[in-house]
């Protein structure tokens, strides 16, 4: 464990754990029931901890290099799923 | 539960770092958000002197007219505190032309950016949510709250291995690391529900609006901006008609807003303010928020068409959508406003155990970096004994000034109060740094807690010589919100004597290979280790 190690997977839970994140809140409140204008206080809620724990994911994987490859598979993962969504018209 | 010790070592990293970083600013958020749980009461300690005649809706009618004939600004948009609920008096605000908010009561309609009576504990909120600093203050406080949330998220990965057996021990043997230990842990996994929600509420308190901007473009395709003020607001968006309506009179809108509530179910409904738009329009829009007793979430409003008081909307416990009721309770949640005055006395002695759990934190790092055979200990050490005693106990010598000079103020110069409070408390915890900085921990840290011990100790004596409301008077009165601030006063008072007295004995007897022993012991032994 090195600095240049914690640093990487810092930066690898703020930025594509970002995404991670928005993603998921996205995903969640334009699949929820009803209109997604509903559920937006919701989702507004959900993305500090959905941030939190994808940062504090980056940490749990035996390499930095790992980190970034998990999560910004899931987060290209995540957008892609999101715009299949809204391009299938099963998004409100 | 077994976790590979690399990973173990990482996350105690993080738990470090962030702690680092954010365990001041959470001190002060926990300590200052104790006694914001406790507004209203602090508001009505600090008003003792003044007489406690509580104004009627004739009186909160009279001021809204006077402040829409007197402000143009006014008609836009103008906000009404109904008297007898937060404050005896009725009071109205609006932003006057250049974007300053207003505040006007009977006693002055013309209205001034001071807000009456509550100097003390809007200073207490600022130093809340903001650490007092204006404009970029709330931003620091959500991201410490994002930090806080990184650090219990990496807190209960390091202690997961010995969660179970580890839960209800508090080891209070010789080794005085392991019951500080203890204690940082059991406060941390006990509290743990309330420190995951408070973290997650604080974030979205100070940056909702900052998380809404970056997620509109990614997830909602840049409606969002525009969908928020309807997902927020009850009252619907109306252009004005620019055509003149007399504004119903407020008894009727209040009556109305009642009456809405109880049609719903919603009984004992009550008002606490008003929002009017375009007041003197046809298409003025009133919305009346008030509490509901018994709901998690007790906070609902009622639009009213303001020219005729006909209902407009209504979001209120059991008839609202998700927005609304996600909202009210995250923010119910946040403030402890929904199990009565049980659960706001387990909210202040949560705030104070949580102000402790970054207290302990700090010194935690400092004990595992002790040189366990050297008198003399290394500079970081010290460094962060000076910056946790001067920061943190600092803190609280200068809350408590800032209390006494509340009551000063507002007896000798009440139209100085605002600047008045906001000098004290600042230059108190200045100097209190200051004072840590330069003198030896152990020595500050003894100094400096005697000092919130008189401090706080000084808040019920200069209510009762400002107002002569002492306590056994307010009791005997009834007056059980000023009765609560000074005896909470001097249960903190002497349990800040009791930690100083404790400190003062580490000091003299304890391990002396330590910042927290007294220098003269270290000037009087040779630096070498005993023979073993």
């Amino acid at each position: 464990m090195n600095r240049a190690d914690l640093c990487s997977r810092a930066l690898a839970g703020a930025l594509p754990g970002f995404f991670v994140a928005a993603a998921a809140v996205g995903l969640a409140v334009r699949l929820a029931p009803g209109s997604w204008q509903a559920a937006i206080v919701p989702g507004l809620i959900a993305f500090a901890p959905a941030w939190i724990a994808a940062f504090g994911s980056a940490f749990l994987f035996a390499e930095a290099r790992r980190a970034w490859l998990v999560l910004g598979a899931a987060a290209a993962l995540g957008f892609a799923l999101l715009h299949v969504v809204v391009a299938c018209g099963w998004a409100s | 539960m077994k976790i590979a010790a690399a990973t173990l070592r990482r996350f105690t990293a993080v738990h470090t770092w962030t702690g680092l970083v954010a365990g001041f600013a959470l001190f002060v958020a926990f300590y200052a958000g104790a006694i914001t749980v406790a507004r209203e009461e602090v508001v009505r300690w600090h008003a003792s002197a003044s007489p406690d005649r509580v104004q009627t809706l004739d009186d909160a009618q009279r001021l809204l007219d006077a402040v829409l004939r007197l402000h143009a600004e006014a008609h836009r948009h103008v906000g009404l505190l109904f008297p007898g609920v937060e404050l005896p008096t009725a009071v109205a605000y609006w932003q006057d032309g250049a974007g300053t908010w207003q505040y006007a009561t009977s006693d002055d309609p013309y209205g001034s950016p001071r807000r009456p009576l509550t100097a003390l504990t809007d200073l207490v909120d600022a130093l809340h949510y903001s650490l007092g600093l204006p404009g970029v203050g709330i931003y620091l406080m959500g991201v410490a709250s994002l930090l806080y949330g990184v650090a219990l998220f990496s807190g209960v990965v390091i202690h997961l291995p010995k969660l179970v057996e580890d839960l209800f021990a508090l080891r209070a043997g010789a080794n005085l690391k392991r019951l500080w230990q203890d204690a940082h842990n059991v406060i941390g996994v006990l509290g743990l529900p309330m420190h995951l929600m408070f973290a997650t509420t604080g974030a979205l308190l100070c940056l909702m609006f900052v998380f809404a901007a970056a997620l509109d473009p990614l997830v909602f395709g840049g409606r969002l901006m525009q969908a928020l003020p309807g997902a927020l607001d009850t009252a619907p968006a109306r252009a004005p008609a620019e055509r003149a309506a007399a504004p119903a009179p407020l008894a009727l809108w209040h009556a109305r807003a009642i009456e809405a509530a109880r049609r719903r179910g919603v009984a004992g409904f009550e008002p606490a303010y008003l929002k009017l738009d375009h007041a003197g329009d046809a298409n003025g829009v009133v919305e009346i928020t008030g509490r509901a007793a018994g709901a998690l979430g007790a906070q609902g409003s009622v639009a009213l068409d303001a020219a005729s008081g006909a209902l407009l909307a209504v979001q209120l416990p059991g008839s609202r959508d998700a927005n609304h009721a996600a909202f009210a309770a995250a923010y119910a949640l946040h403030f402890g406003d929904y199990g009565g005055d049980a659960v706001r006395v387990l909210y202040v002695l949560l705030g104070l155990a949580g102000a402790f759990l970054f207290y302990s934190g700090n010194l935690l790092w400092i004990e595992s970096r002790r040189k366990r055979r050297r008198l003399r200990q290394g500079r970081a050490q010290v460094g962060m004994a000076r910056a946790t005693v001067g920061v943190c106990i600092g803190f609280c010598v200068a809350i408590s000034t800032t209390f006494v000079a509340a009551q000063t103020f507002a007896a000798f110069a009440p139209a100085r109060a605002e600047s008045g409070l906001r000098l004290a408390c600042f230059a108190v915890w200045a100097a209190a740094i200051a004072w840590a900085a330069v003198r030896p921990p152990a020595r500050g840290a003894r100094e400096l807690l005697w000092a919130a011990a008189l401090a706080t100790a000084a808040v019920p004596l200069a209510h009762g010589l400002v107002s002569a409301w002492w306590p056994w008077r307010s009791a005997a009165a009834g007056r059980w919100a000023p009765f609560a601030v000074d005896v909470g006063a001097l249960a903190l008072a002497s349990a800040f004597a009791a930690l100083a007295r404790a400190s003062a004995r580490r000091a003299r007897d304890g391990d002396p290979h330590s910042v927290w022993a007294d220098p003269a012991r270290r000037d009087a032994a040779p630096d070498v280790p005993p023979a073993l």
